[in-house]
């Protein structure tokens, strides 16, 4: 079985939970026996030096089946690019490679449209389609969270949808809601890494039965009980991830805050992440004058640190340096690797109630959940885990296994084969 | 004409008028003020008899042609001098003449606006240009009255005519005349019918202006307009850029035509949706495009729609807008089927087996029911948009001047507007006095027979209507079928102040046209005439409805020839 996995962006030039899984996907359908396998991972302008003159798709960096699409000419408001050269290097990639299934694990900087391409190009392809997040639903970066107010959505609408991005007017979002749709419909087999999309996806008009919920498996280093786990006290919390408003570090500084006005300030938080440019200007701002505030304390009043952006090969010493990870997420977080990475490290992980984190976290069970974007609950989750005797050691035992690479690359090929273990892949 | 001729110094003596040769001749004015002259006799002296130069108008005063001058011997009082100002004049290439101005003529009424060039001059008549509230005007002169000191006026010559200085002169009643000495812009074509149709959307009317403009341009500069605007469109269809994508030489079931203009984007959305149809292998598309200033992306996406969709289409892309009738009936000769569906870019079907109720109904239904018909469109939060058009009027009564006036204007009306989507009267197939072109499937024979889209209307709006008129008069009555349709009405092309002019203009036309046609018996929601009374208690399609046949009355069809234009 020849499969192409189409994945956007390349995580060894940009990272992001999409390309990691498509990535890991790729490393382990390598193993398997009759099994080929090609990477077709986009790159942009972030990355100009790859752009080879007149080139549309390359190798990358000598290696074996892993192929980059130098995506251009980007239409953001239709997902989908407008340059005809590229479009005909993917067809004829497809007519070349003749794979026996293609696997979008996204369609950002490809386009939408280029699943009917795919359906029209080699007709008795599989075509399946990972979901990482609702772009296909939603056109404010598929988080669904509503610009009005920052709640959760849980209904597109012309109307809605307009209500949160009124550049454009209903009827816009009312045809780019036919327009994916119609592309969706050559989809074979839809994946979702949480269950809870599945339910979204039906609401909004897919079949759920061509869902399988496959949760995102890594292939991490064994699990470890590092140093932290003899410390008496469990007053060390860590963010980690993007300092973007929707990951919700200001929920944690907002909870900082309010910890030292009641007077309790005997914890630490550490912040390990980037990407603050991506952040709106007023959050920005909101995260850069706290931190440069805390700065100007004396070192032990400090509860704040910023460490940083961090490679995945110094996660297990910043992992170490914490006991809880907090995912204060303002959106419906899809999976949350972090999760999945603070349980190899034995970390229970304090996370909002809502989306993957409340799917895979059994409250007081292997973790806590607090009231999403509720600072004050957040405070007080923070105050229980550093002053209730024995909850970390409890919780810390409660962490189940994590969904490993192994495991995620046979339920793909499951879901690649014939789909008969659709119901038992969606049951599960 | 301007009398030149040699003439003797001595003859010359007191017959030359220095006002009058500096009038006639605003070039020398030029070069006397620069100093290259001593005065006007200089230079005729020294050039101008030798290029035998007008320096005397003629004796006889004609209305819209050249004005000559009277006796200049004779002793006469100086006139009084008129208040006002011309503020524009501009000329294009092909003979469009556009003036703009004010002048207080409360009391002493303006009579004409005369310009004099080199080599040609010409005569509005007062009672052909637009009047229009000034409130610039009204400030400067303290006024309190309801009085239009404004004016424009419009001419197409229809030759090519220099621009540049000029003498304008406002002559009132009286024999009062004010002068001016103006540069006229020569201007583009299309770049004149969008400044001068603009200016009509946008001024001040005292009055409603739905009606007040039609009024303003309903002795001349409607029908010196539709002129103008033929002339382009006739232009703009001429020699068109067309290519194909996808199969040719194929017969089809029906050509989809669909008339672009400023976005290229809706041609990969309709693609998409109808790419899905079942049966849409038998149909192609014919994308008719106004904007050549688009025609590189949308090239570019019909090479991406060909990689992706794979449906057979054509693009025809014009030189300039040549508006909606023309466009359609230069595309419709590219179409490879027998009959030509219209539809707007912004439609879309409504349901997955469009095509195939749409291909059943031509072969189950008689030609009286398919020759013409159209279908309920949907706005896109699921209510009825409409379901077929009717007509009706609107009437104002003015009392200027002391005498009552009527102003009827036709208005165009829809079925079920904003109505329960399943509004059984509304969708229910049956005769209708018109259809929309947003949707409009035609038998290409009775299209071709019908002579196409009316042509005279500005840019776009009311040929649907038109052609349905035309239609009823030729002996078929459109009709409705439930072939459902989305639409989202005027999201598929950008609109601006010169199509609001146009729409002025084709109110005015439309109007004219047919106004005497639909007062008899096709006024209102429940036209009187033969066929729909029928109709209405028809429940269903019924093949066997008989054609019908109305009197035999012509709509009137204007032209500026039929106007007053007069140019030496």
């Amino acid at each position: 079985m020849k499969i192409l996995l189409v994945s956007l962006y390349h995580p060894e030039l940009v990272r992001g939970g999409a390309q990691q899984i498509a990535y890991e996907l790729f490393q382990g359908l390598k193993q398997v026996p009759d099994v080929e396998v090609i990477l077709l991972a986009s790159i942009d302008h972030a990355a100009p030096a790859l752009f080879k003159s007149g080139a549309r798709i390359t190798g990358f960096d000598g290696r074996p089946g892993e192929f980059l699409f130098l995506s251009r000419e980007y239409d953001y408001a239709w997902e989908k690019t407008a340059n005809v050269q590229l479009v005909e290097s993917f067809k004829e990639f497809l007519q070349l490679t003749q794979p026996d299934v293609v696997h979008f694990h996204h369609f950002l900087t490809f386009g939408i449209d280029l699943l009917t391409l795919t359906r029209r190009v080699l007709p008795g392809v599989k075509i399946v389609f990972t979901a990482h997040e609702f772009l296909t639903i939603c056109a404010a970066n598929g988080h669904m969270v509503r610009r009005t107010d920052q709640s959760l959505c849980s209904r597109a609408s012309a109307v809605r949808c307009h209500q949160c991005l009124p550049e454009r007017p209903p009827e816009h979002y009312f045809m780019r809601e036919m327009w994916m749709k119609t592309h969706l419909a050559v989809v074979d087999r839809f994946t979702t890494p949480s269950r809870f999309m599945i339910d979204q996806f039906a609401e909004w008009g897919l079949p759920r039965e061509k869902f399988a919920h496959v949760a995102n498996g890594q292939a991490l280093a064994p699990r470890r009980a590092l140093a932290a786990s003899t410390r008496e006290k469990r007053n060390r919390f860590g963010f980690f991830g993007q300092l973007v408003d929707v990951k919700g570090v200001q929920v944690i500084l907002e909870a900082v805050a309010l910890l030292r006005a009641d007077g309790f300030t005997d914890f630490v938080v550490e912040i390990n992440g980037d990407n603050i440019q991506f952040a709106t200007p007023k959050r920005r701002d909101e995260i850069e004058a706290f931190m440069a505030e805390e700065e100007q304390r004396p070192r032990d009043e400090r509860n704040v640190f910023l460490n940083g952006s961090y490679h995945h090969d110094q996660l297990a010493s910043r992992m170490a340096r914490v006991d809880w990870c907090i995912v204060p997420s303002i959106w419906w977080e899809i999976f949350c690797l972090v999760i999945s990475e603070a349980w190899n490290y034995g970390r229970p992980v304090i996370a909002s109630n809502a989306g993957g984190p409340a799917e895979r976290i059994t409250d007081d069970v292997d973790g806590l959940l607090f009231e999403l974007g509720d600072a004050r609950a957040l405070a007080e989750t923070m105050r229980r885990a550093c002053t209730e005797d024995r909850l970390w050691d409890r919780l810390a035992a409660g962490i189940k296994p994590i969904p490993d690479r192994t495991h995620m690359v046979r339920q793909f090929l499951d879901v690649y084969r014939d789909g008969k273990n659709a119901a038992r892949l969606a049951a599960e | 004409m301007i009398e030149k001729s040699m003439v003797s110094a001595e003859k010359l003596g007191a017959a030359f008028d220095e006002e009058v040769y500096l009038r006639l001749n605003p070039d020398v004015r030029v070069a006397v003020s620069a100093g290259s002259f001593h005065s006007g006799r200089d230079h005729y002296e020294r050039f101008g008899r030798i290029e035998g130069r007008p320096f005397r108008l003629n004796k006889t005063v004609a209305r819209d042609r050249v004005v000559m001058s009277g006796d200049i011997d004779a002793p006469r009082e100086k006139p009084k001098v008129a208040g006002g100002a011309l503020d524009t004049v501009k000329i294009s290439q092909s003979g469009g003449i556009f003036v703009v101005g004010w002048v207080n003529d409360t009391l002493d009424r303006l009579d004409s606006l005369d310009l004099y060039f080199p080599n040609w001059s010409i005569s509005f008549d007062a009672a052909n240009l637009a009047r229009l509230r000034r409130p610039d005007a009204e400030a400067a002169l303290g006024s309190v009255a309801q009085h239009p000191y404004g004016f424009s006026g419009f001419i197409f010559a229809a030759r090519r005519l220099p621009g540049g200085i000029c003498n304008a002169v406002l002559r009132l009643k009286s024999g009062a005349e004010a002068s001016f000495m103006v540069t006229a812009e020569t201007l583009e074509d299309d770049v004149l019918r969008s400044i001068a149709l603009g200016h009509l959307a946008s001024v001040q009317y005292f009055g409603n202006p739905y009606f007040e403009a039609v009024v303003a341009i309903e002795h001349s500069i409607g029908a010196q307009m539709v002129d103008f605007n033929k002339m382009l469109s006739r232009r703009a269809v001429n020699a068109p850029y067309v290519e194909r994508f996808g199969r040719a030489g194929r017969n089809y079931k029906a050509s989809i035509i669909v008339c672009l203009y400023g976005r290229a984007e809706y041609m990969f959305l309709q693609n998409a949706m109808f790419s899905r149809q079942p049966g849409i292998e038998d149909y192609e598309f014919i994308y008719v495009c106004n904007s050549p200033q688009i025609a590189e992306p949308l090239l570019k996406e019909a090479k991406l729609c060909a990689h992706i969709y794979g449906i057979d289409m054509s693009v025809v892309i014009l030189n300039s807008n040549g508006g909606f009738g023309a466009a359609n009936n230069i595309a419709a000769e590219y179409a490879s089927s027998p009959r030509v569906v219209i539809m707007n870019p912004d439609v879309f079907p409504r349901e997955d087996s469009w095509v195939r109720k749409h291909s059943a109904l031509l072969e189950s239904l008689a030609a009286e029911q398919t020759d013409l018909f159209g279908a309920p469109l949907y706005y896109d939060d699921g209510s009825l948009m409409h379901a077929g058009m009717y007509f009706d009027v609107d009437t104002v009564p003015s009392f200027a001047k002391n005498q009552k006036t009527e102003t009827r204007i036709l208005r165009v009306e829809h079925y079920g507007k904003g109505a329960p989507p399943e509004t059984a009267q509304f969708v229910r197939p049956r005769p209708v006095p018109a259809v929309t072109g947003a949707f409009m499937s035609v038998a290409k024979s009775w299209f071709e027979k019908l002579g196409g889209f009316t042509q005279d209307y500005v840019f776009g709006h009311y040929e649907d209507a038109d052609l349905c008129l035309k239609s009823i008069q030729a002996g078929r009555l459109p009709w409705l079928h439930d072939v459902r349709l989305w639409h989202l009405e005027g999201k598929g092309s950008t609109r601006r102040t010169e199509h609001e002019g146009g729409s002025i203009v084709n109110r005015w036309l439309f109007t004219h046209s047919w106004d005497e046609v639909v007062r008899d018996g096709l006024m209102g929601p429940e036209p009187s005439r033969e066929g729909f009374g029928q109709a209405r208690r028809v429940a269903a399609p019924s093949p066997a409805a008989p054609a019908l046949v109305a009197p035999a009355r012509e709509p009137v069809r204007v032209s500026a020839k039929m106007k007053g234009r007069k140019l030496k």
